[in-house]
């Protein structure tokens, strides 16, 4: 995967689609493509579909990107859910969602993202964030991929995981605080420069 | 029965909403809740966007070299949506509003009912259906027929007249409407249906009868948008052109 030699924000990216200039699609499949591929493979099993998928989403990012609102998340975001939903509908077939809008354009809710998230991904390594989501405990860690990955609800994790509804939704909820409170004390340097972060690791 | 959250409903599934892991009716509830909800939902909030982390716990995976090329032929051929309709106010004009922005004055709630709806829709056109019936009339009474078995009115209105949208799950959707507003030799009502993106799709144009009475049949299907809206038109045309002259909102 070529990245730019000198990285192009995802705004500026959109203002070019916007403007109906192909290269930034190109541009941003340079730069997505690769996590793209990841999120629709994990989630259908099978290469050549995921590839059609991923065609098909950055097809719908440049034929409505006029609906890519920033305020609600970023390109990246954008680009991901649209993917995660396209391939989790091909899964499972329609699949219920708190989406606003059309169906896989947005699935965020009208009180916007924490930011906070985004900013993490940006300033982390792959290697950091899969740090942080390993210090998960197993059933939350199933929970949280059953949920993302598999498109499941919280009843549908519970019968899965043989567990009550209370509970499925609690460990969500759970491992969602954790990465959220993780990622939020290590803002100001990266995981590994934290102190008490390998005691705390090892304490899981 | 409608489900409703309230404030402790939401927070209590704050983790779930965030991963979109709740079924349709719970989403729903969610989104009605927080429409009107003044409190911060803070839980909530601080949960939205942590799919951006989840995605990262997946390593890359290289696509084919030949997808991208796949890609940029397929956008060489693929025409952009058009932006939302906001059409510049003339010199001196009161600058328009927007076209959600029309509606919030006149649209009642949809009137999704089964017997009154049909007994309204009958008795405001008069329609014997004990007589002869001629080609209208017998589209009232399929219309009526269609509320009665769980169709859903919703009700259409402005100052172009006043009727309602019939909608039946697999047999597609009619426009009844009466009160229509005379147009002159050259004009004729044009209908749109609009989703939350904004963007007016043509459904189709009519001139109403002497009586000032239509039964519209709608091809599209509703799904997907949230409005009705008809405007004045002097031929087909693939914008509208303000004011909505009837409108109606389309949810449940």
């Amino acid at each position: 995967m070529t990245d730019s030699a000198q990285p192009i924000d995802d705004q500026l990216l959109a203002e070019r689609l916007r403007s109906g200039d192909r290269e930034a699609l190109g541009a941003l499949y340079d730069r997505y493509a690769s996590v793209a591929m990841a999120v629709a493979v994990r989630v259908v099993s099978d290469r050549e579909l995921a590839e059609d998928l991923v065609h098909d989403a950055y097809v719908a990012v440049w034929q409505k990107i006029d609906r890519f609102d920033p305020s609600r998340g970023s390109l990246r975001s954008w680009l991901l859910t649209i993917v995660r939903n396209r391939a989790i509908d091909r899964l499972r077939g329609t699949r219920p969602s708190i989406e606003v809008g059309e169906a896989d354009e947005q699935s965020l809710l009208r009180t916007g993202p924490n930011p906070t998230w985004e900013a993490t991904v940006e300033r982390r390594s792959a290697a950091e964030l899969q740090d942080a989501l390993a210090q998960l405990p197993a059933e939350q860690r199933e929970a949280v991929e059953l949920a993302y990955f598999g498109g499941r609800t919280y009843r549908e994790i519970a019968v899965i995981t043989g567990v009550p509804q209370g509970t499925a939704n609690g460990r969500l909820r759970l491992a969602l605080a954790k990465l959220r409170d993780s990622l939020s004390l290590t803002d100001a340097a990266p995981l590994s420069m934290q102190p008490g972060h390998a005691t705390e690791r090892a304490d899981q | 029965m409608t489900l409703r959250f309230d404030h402790n409903d939401v927070d209590e599934l704050a983790a779930a909403l965030a991963l979109g892991a709740v079924d349709a009716d719970e989403a729903r509830a969610a989104r009605e809740h927080l429409e009107t909800c003044a409190e911060p939902h803070a839980e909530l909030r601080s949960l939205l966007g942590a799919d951006a982390v989840l995605a990262a716990w997946l390593e890359p995976v290289e696509p084919s070299a030949g997808l991208r090329d796949r890609l940029m032929r397929s956008i060489s051929d693929a025409p952009q949506a058009p932006r939302p309709v906001t059409p510049a106010p003339a010199d001196g004009e009161e600058p328009r509003r927007g076209w959600l922005d029309w509606l919030s004055p006149r649209v009642a709630r949809p009137l999704a009912v089964a017997g009154v709806a049909a007994a309204v829709a009958l008795g405001a056109w008069g329609v014997s259906l004990s007589g002869q019936l001629d080609e209208r009339d017998r589209a009232l009474q399929q219309v009526a027929e269609a509320v009665a078995e769980g169709g859903i009115a919703y009700r259409v209105e402005g100052g172009g007249g006043r009727g309602y949208v019939v909608d039946t799950e697999g047999a597609g959707s009619t426009f009844v409407v009466a009160d229509v507003g005379a147009l002159d030799a050259n004009q004729l009502y044009e209908l749109w249906l609009i989703g939350a993106d904004g963007v007016p799709v043509d459904v189709g144009t009519f001139r109403p009868g002497a009586d000032a009475v239509a039964v519209i049949p709608v091809e599209q299907d509703l799904a997907g948008f949230t409005t009705f809206a008809v405007t004045i038109e002097s031929q087909r045309v693939d914008a509208p052109t303000l004011p909505i002259v009837m409108a109606g909102e389309l949810a449940s």
